[in-house]
């Protein structure tokens, strides 16, 4: 089992979009692939967002209480990436408890993933944000390093 | 018809849905997936999907594709620092700036097709 620090270290500071400006799921989804693009040394950001579209046209990746986990694997990717985002007003995105979204973890890898990160890393991600005083602390954080602190201290 | 870049960039998109499929029909991952809360009731929407970008790919690269990806599992792989992914061979440092606008890349020792992310 993963440690909440372990946890942390995935998460980078250029890759925090504290203050949404999309407003629908789509939107939200180019948000994200654009600060990995920006941040990230690659050039198909494209195959990323039609990965991720078609991810949740398999089923919405909304899993309640506000929480979001875009996910999936992609060649255009070299290593596991994990983005933050959080939107203060919410976006419709599918959820199953029907409500808005507030708090997004994107998180992509390569297919050559083979000790299967991605899978521990979104797994461990769900178990915590069942604490509803996480995703209160969350709601508040406005720094890369309050992030982390959140995370570690979960 | 798009370029051959374009091309294997849509066999790209092919290859990460295909291993999304895949993951949905592996019991083990589905079941782990659905643990955790997620649905995935839409394999059908993905299927359509797959279908729609094959039918985007020229002919005789698809049959390559499903030829290569029926033997090795992934056909497209990836090339970091002159390493072929798909059999870790070292490409001569060359190779890069053999592709041009008609012809895809493939690694001289597995056969694979090489994407230069």
């Amino acid at each position: 089992m993963m440690k909440p620090n372990e946890l942390a270290e995935f998460f980078h500071e250029s890759l925090c979009i504290f203050d949404l400006k999309a407003n629908d799921k789509h939107g939200v989804l180019t948000e994200m692939v654009s600060c990995i693009g920006e941040n990230l040394h690659f050039k198909d950001k494209d195959l990323l967002l039609d990965m991720l579209v078609n991810r949740e046209s398999l089923g919405s990746t909304a899993i309640g209480k506000g929480v979001a986990f875009p996910h999936g694997r992609s060649l255009a990717i070299q290593e596991l990436t994990v983005l933050f985002a959080r939107s203060a007003e919410g976006v419709d995105f599918n959820a199953l408890d029907s409500k808005p979204t507030h708090l997004f973890f994107l998180i992509i890898a390569p297919p050559q993933d083979k000790e299967n990160l991605y899978l521990q890393v979104l797994g461990h991600l769900v178990e915590l944000i069942k604490s509803a005083a996480l995703r209160k602390k969350l709601m508040e954080v406005t720094t890369f390093s309050e992030l982390q602190d959140a995370l570690a201290s979960a | 018809m798009s370029s051959t870049e374009e091309q294997v960039k849509l066999l790209v998109a092919l290859q990460d849905l295909d291993l999304m499929i895949k993951e949905a029909n592996d019991a083990e991952t589905s079941s782990e997936m659905k643990q955790m809360g997620f649905k995935l009731d839409g394999i059908a929407e993905l299927s359509k999907a797959r279908k729609l970008l094959a039918e985007r790919v020229r002919p005789q690269l698809l049959n390559r594709y499903e030829r290569l990806s029926k033997s090795y599992g992934r056909a497209v792989v990836p090339v970091t620092g002159n390493l072929c992914l798909g059999c870790f061979v070292t490409l001569p440092t060359s190779y890069p700036s053999l592709k041009s606008k008609d012809s895809f890349l493939t690694c001289q020792n597995c056969g694979r097709i090489l994407y230069f992310p």
